[in-house]
């Protein structure tokens, strides 16, 4: 629906670097990454503000590259709201109604549904100096599919608002995405906001796509080490490439793991902490058979942590498990076990 | 240039400009037509005349009375009288700046100064110097607008290189600015030639030359206070215009002019009151016609200062009227405009 092919581009301190992402229609992608990644530049280079140093754009099939962003058809929503000042809540909504060549009446009818929508029927007349943030955003909202726009871009929308208010927005705006099947590009740096909102994710890191996927995929099992430490994923260990026989592999401590394709550089071994299964006491030693002692539990809700010392490990080794397992295996502090990492083991490349 | 005459201008103000310009066209009637809406437009001015006299006295007592206080304070911690020292030392330069104001105009006879309004010399000579000087306004708002915006809106290599050519009109004493525009635009001038053969348009010695006067000298003012004006507008606030169907001039009509009107209007005021008091470049380029301030000039030099006091205190309240409408321009509030 909307996308980019290969596009770069370098401006001030930002870089986008051969980035190609594509989004469907009614998708709601997430964009993340840490501060100064390039994200506030993608939206930018979608909407057209900034044109790519090389690449194309599309929009609906169609080669937008050289197209004005008033000839897009793109909404955009920024983290400060960015209200205009001069004008009241009506006013900021019907902005963009003029440049449809509609008749008074469907411009009002279209204003009203908007407000509705978005429910700021109440604050029509106010300046937007006298609005909340949590109001303001609903305005800028409103303002952006007031146009009817093919693509709603939201930069950081939710972070200059207090917690409550965020919460409830980004509530509002999922069910707003789901009624109108909105195709949206949203960006932020909190992984807990894109996790919640977004049917796919894409991470970027210094102007790179460094993953894409559904939040499950980039999450539970984070492709790239970037996205490991990203997501803060536990049970991360250094490794290096050792031959013994003929045969190439990674070991980390006593994890071994099959050779993976890389790209170089120094291997990691990642343990998923999901994909584990402790064994009561000691079980005879085998490959990725891990003997430890259990050093911490933490009650994590819908499942607990467990935290085991293994020799040779830098960590202790996470293992999510079922509230029932740990009653029935008697997991306590000091109690001896086995780790079976055979399944939960990928290596990710520097 | 800086006689006792050259100079009426707002208290405080950096003084001094130079000028630049542009060749202008040929249009003699146009003098006459905005010379008598310039006088229109001052005739509400003359209302603000008699709170000024208020304004003034109060200025002098506030200073006094906060060089007074401050030094009366022996609550004051020692440590504070470095800032006492100073609140003396800055009520000296505020009795400085209003003394000889509030002087001229206090001990200058009215009827004098109302007879002095209606003398037909003067009449002219302050006719025309508020037209050429709405003028040169108008012709810096024009070019000036654009290249502030540029300036605010786009880095580019020599950005600072353009912004000190700039101001340079403020540090170039004025009548060198008079004598080099002289070489560009005079009869003889690489301008100024092909100006007079082709259109018979004399620069020197004329409106025009007096208009690029003060265009030369006030033009730094409009493209600064345009440039910082456009600078507090969110360029994203834009882009937002644009994603909502707006083309670039629309959402800078439409959302930037709209935000920015006040330093524009200032900036305007600014350059008119430039405009208005400058007088070297302007005798240099252009002695006849006769500007109000090449007026007081000459009469000073032929009859003396106690002559010209009146026509002085005349030009001063013009001044200061000018300088009173700024601040009140400068001061106008709309909440929604200043606070996002």
């Amino acid at each position: 629906m909307i996308g980019l092919e290969r596009v770069s581009r370098r401006w001030r301190e930002f870089a986008i670097q051969d980035i190609t992402l594509e989004v469907k229609e009614g998708q709601y992608l997430v964009v993340v990454g840490p501060t100064g990644a390039g994200k506030t530049l993608l939206l930018e280079l979608l909407l057209g503000i900034h044109h790519p140093d090389s690449g194309r754009v599309f929009i609906g099939g169609s080669d937008v590259t050289g197209l004005p962003p008033e000839r897009r058809g793109i909404g955009m929503v920024y983290q400060d709201y960015l209200l205009f000042p001069h004008l009241n809540v009506e006013q900021n909504l019907s902005f963009g109604l003029r440049y449809r060549r509609w008749l008074g009446e469907r411009i009002r009818k279209k204003i009203d549904e908007t407000a509705r929508l978005l429910r700021i029927e109440h604050l029509l007349h106010r300046y937007p100096y006298t609005l909340s943030g949590g109001e303001k955003q609903r305005v800028a909202i409103g303002r952006a599919l007031a146009a009817e726009p093919r693509v709603l871009l939201l930069d950081e929308p939710f972070s200059a608002l207090d917690r409550g208010t965020a919460h409830r927005l980004r509530g509002e705006v999922q069910s707003l995405h789901r009624e109108k099947r909105l195709t949206i590009v949203h960006v932020t740096h909190d992984l807990a906001e894109a996790r919640q909102m977004g049917d796919s994710i894409a991470l970027i890191n210094e102007g790179k796509l460094n993953a894409r996927g559904t939040p499950e995929e980039l999450l539970r099992c984070p492709p790239t080490l970037f996205a490991a430490n990203f997501a803060g994923a536990p049970n991360l260990y250094k490794g290096c490439v050792e031959e013994s026989g003929g045969a190439i592999r990674v070991v980390a401590g006593p994890i071994v793991a099959a050779p993976a394709p890389g790209n170089g550089g120094m291997p990691h071994v990642l343990v998923l902490p999901d994909e584990v299964t402790l064994l009561p006491g000691l079980a005879a030693p085998g490959t990725n058979l891990l003997r430890g002692e259990v050093t911490g539990l933490r009650d994590e809700g819908n499942y607990v942590s467990v935290f085991v010392r293994v020799e040779e490990l830098a960590e202790p080794l996470t293992v999510h498990t079922s509230r029932q397992s740990v009653r029935t295996q008697a997991l306590g502090l000091g109690a001896l076990v086995t780790a079976d990492v055979r399944k939960a083991i990928h290596v990710l490349w520097d | 240039m800086t006689g006792p005459d050259g100079d009426i201008d707002a208290p405080g103000r950096p003084a001094r400009g130079a000028e630049a310009g542009a060749a202008t066209p040929h249009l003699r009637g146009y003098a006459r037509f905005s010379a008598f809406t310039c006088l229109l437009v001052l005739f509400p001015f003359f209302i603000v005349f008699l709170l000024l006299g208020l304004y003034a006295i109060a200025g002098v007592v506030l200073a006094a009375g906060v060089v007074g206080a401050l030094a009366a304070r022996r609550r004051r911690p020692k440590s504070d009288r470095p800032l006492i020292v100073f609140s003396a030392i800055g009520g000296l330069l505020v009795l400085f700046i209003i003394l000889p104001i509030l002087n001229l105009l206090f001990t200058t006879d009215p009827a004098r100064i109302v007879a002095m309004a209606r003398d037909a010399s003067v009449r002219d000579a302050l006719a025309l110097t508020l037209s050429a000087a709405g003028i040169a306004t108008l012709i810096s708002l024009l070019l000036g607008i654009p290249l502030g915006y540029v300036l605010a809106r786009e880095e580019f290599a020599g950005k600072p290189v353009v912004e000190g050519i700039v101001d340079m009109p403020v540090v170039i004493p004025h009548t060198i600015a008079g004598i080099a525009l002289l070489f560009i635009f005079g009869r003889a001038g690489i301008v100024g030639a092909p100006l007079k053969s082709a259109f018979h348009v004399l620069l020197s010695d004329s409106y025009w030359g007096i208009v690029l006067a003060m265009l030369f000298v006030g033009v730094p003012f409009i493209v600064n206070h345009s440039r910082d004006g456009f600078l507090k507008v969110d360029p994203r606030m834009e882009n937002v215009a644009r994603s909502l169907g707006a083309s670039r001039l629309g959402a800078f009509f439409r959302v930037t002019v709209p935000l920015t009107w006040r330093a524009l209007l200032s900036g305007a005021i600014m350059t008119w009151a430039r405009a208005i008091s400058e007088f070297g470049s302007v005798a240099v380029i252009a002695y006849y016609p006769k500007t109000i301030n090449t007026l007081l000039f000459e009469w000073y030099n032929f009859f003396g200062y106690a002559y010209t006091k009146p026509l002085a205190a005349l030009l001063l309240l013009v001044a200061l009227a000018i300088f009173v409408t700024l601040r009140a321009v400068a001061g106008l509030k709309r909440a929604d405009h200043d606070r996002a």
